[in-house]
């Protein structure tokens, strides 16, 4: 790979991160648009945790139900809705992941 | 528009500098963890492709994107164009678009050099942190994104490094499972976020959308859904509405 090449895609990357950043352009968001993004942070975080926990092996739906990544990220999600320690829920839930994974193999 | 910070609905609970690091800290250790076998194997590729130790090293240095790098590595093993690398990158980073916008109002009245050291950190793992944060705290840190961010860029160079130095000792690490870290994570911080109906359509939409794209290997299938499910957020009227 020649050195430009990876010179533009650093400053693609740094482009794409610092674009809304930027305080040149001086404008607000409308209501509507504040409300569309108002959505962005679960929306695009459970499309980054979903495919983990149903298609382990990074393509297919999960085959079976006795799978780590499913029964660990489902028992996740429910202890989620009961604990509000954040932490905790990590620790129970990489704890019930850890504990399958290696009853499993 | 720094005032709409203070002004919240309800009031934030500022955290003390030392305390303000050491959340930091114990939040990114986890997500760092997690991302140690992809930076391996973002180094020991990039040497496998035929790239220099001292390039590989500078391509998580400076490009500092982990889909990216991955995505260009594979396309530079099918002989793929410079301008198909430059186009996958630009595809796989729009997403930072989007974190970049929810994050505008927070950072507008930071400096031109504050904004600029947390652009360059902007990753998924620090904006879902820095979320997560202003959910709980009710405030946005600059100082908190700082330190996840750094601790981030620190992990995923010295992953590259193992990868360029010493692939072969660590090739089992990408069997260990560790991204269910990343995943248990984002749920964590997720379903707390689920307090009105809309979002909770947003977030069954954009997860339905994300595992049929991944079923069917739609290119970033990751936007896609993101979009779909905050579209579908949007359309929902709010409880009060109906």
């Amino acid at each position: 790979m020649s050195w430009w090449v990876m010179a533009v895609m650093a400053l693609v990357t740094f482009s794409c991160r610092f674009s809304f950043f930027n305080t040149l352009i001086n404008f607000n968001f409308s209501s509507r648009l504040q409300r569309l993004l108002s959505f962005a942070a679960p929306a695009v975080l459970t499309a980054m945790w979903a495919p983990i926990v149903f298609m382990s092996n990074g393509q297919t739906l999960v085959a079976t139900l006795w799978d780590p990544f499913l029964i660990a990220g489902l028992a996740t999600v429910l202890m989620s809705i009961v604990i509000r320690q954040t932490l905790l829920v990590v620790i129970l839930g990489m704890g019930l992941f850890v504990a399958m994974q290696y009853s499993v193999a | 528009m720094t005032d709409s910070l203070t002004h919240h609905e309800t009031s934030p609970r500022l955290l003390g500098r030392s305390k303000l690091c050491v959340q930091a800290l114990i939040d990114v250790f986890p997500l760092a963890l997690a991302m140690l076998p992809w930076g391996v194997l973002c180094g020991s590729l990039s040497i496998e492709m035929g790239l220099s130790a001292w390039q590989a090293q500078c391509m998580s240095l400076f490009v500092f994107a982990g889909a990216a790098q991955l995505s260009s590595l594979n396309l530079l093993g099918v002989m793929a164009p410079p301008a198909a690398i430059v186009s996958s990158t630009v595809v796989i980073s729009s997403r930072h678009l989007l974190y970049s916008a929810v994050l505008r109002s927070d950072v507008a009245h930071l400096s031109l050099r504050w904004r600029c050291l947390l652009a360059f950190l902007l990753t998924d793992e620090m904006f879902a942190l820095a979320v997560a944060f202003k959910q709980k705290y009710r405030y946005f840190s600059p100082l908190y994104a700082l330190i996840v961010g750094l601790g981030i860029y620190s992990v995923w160079n010295i992953a590259t490094l193992i990868g360029i130095v010493a692939s072969q000792q660590w090739a089992g690490l990408s069997h260990l499972g560790l991204e269910f870290a990343v995943a248990a994570i984002f749920i964590a911080i997720v379903i707390p976020m689920i307090k009105s109906f809309p979002i909770l359509v947003a977030v069954l939409i954009s997860g339905v959308t994300a595992i049929i794209c991944t079923q069917f290997s739609v290119e970033n299938g990751l936007l896609i859904a993101a979009g779909l499910g905050m579209l579908a957020g949007y359309c929902c009227p709010p409880k009060e509405a109906r």
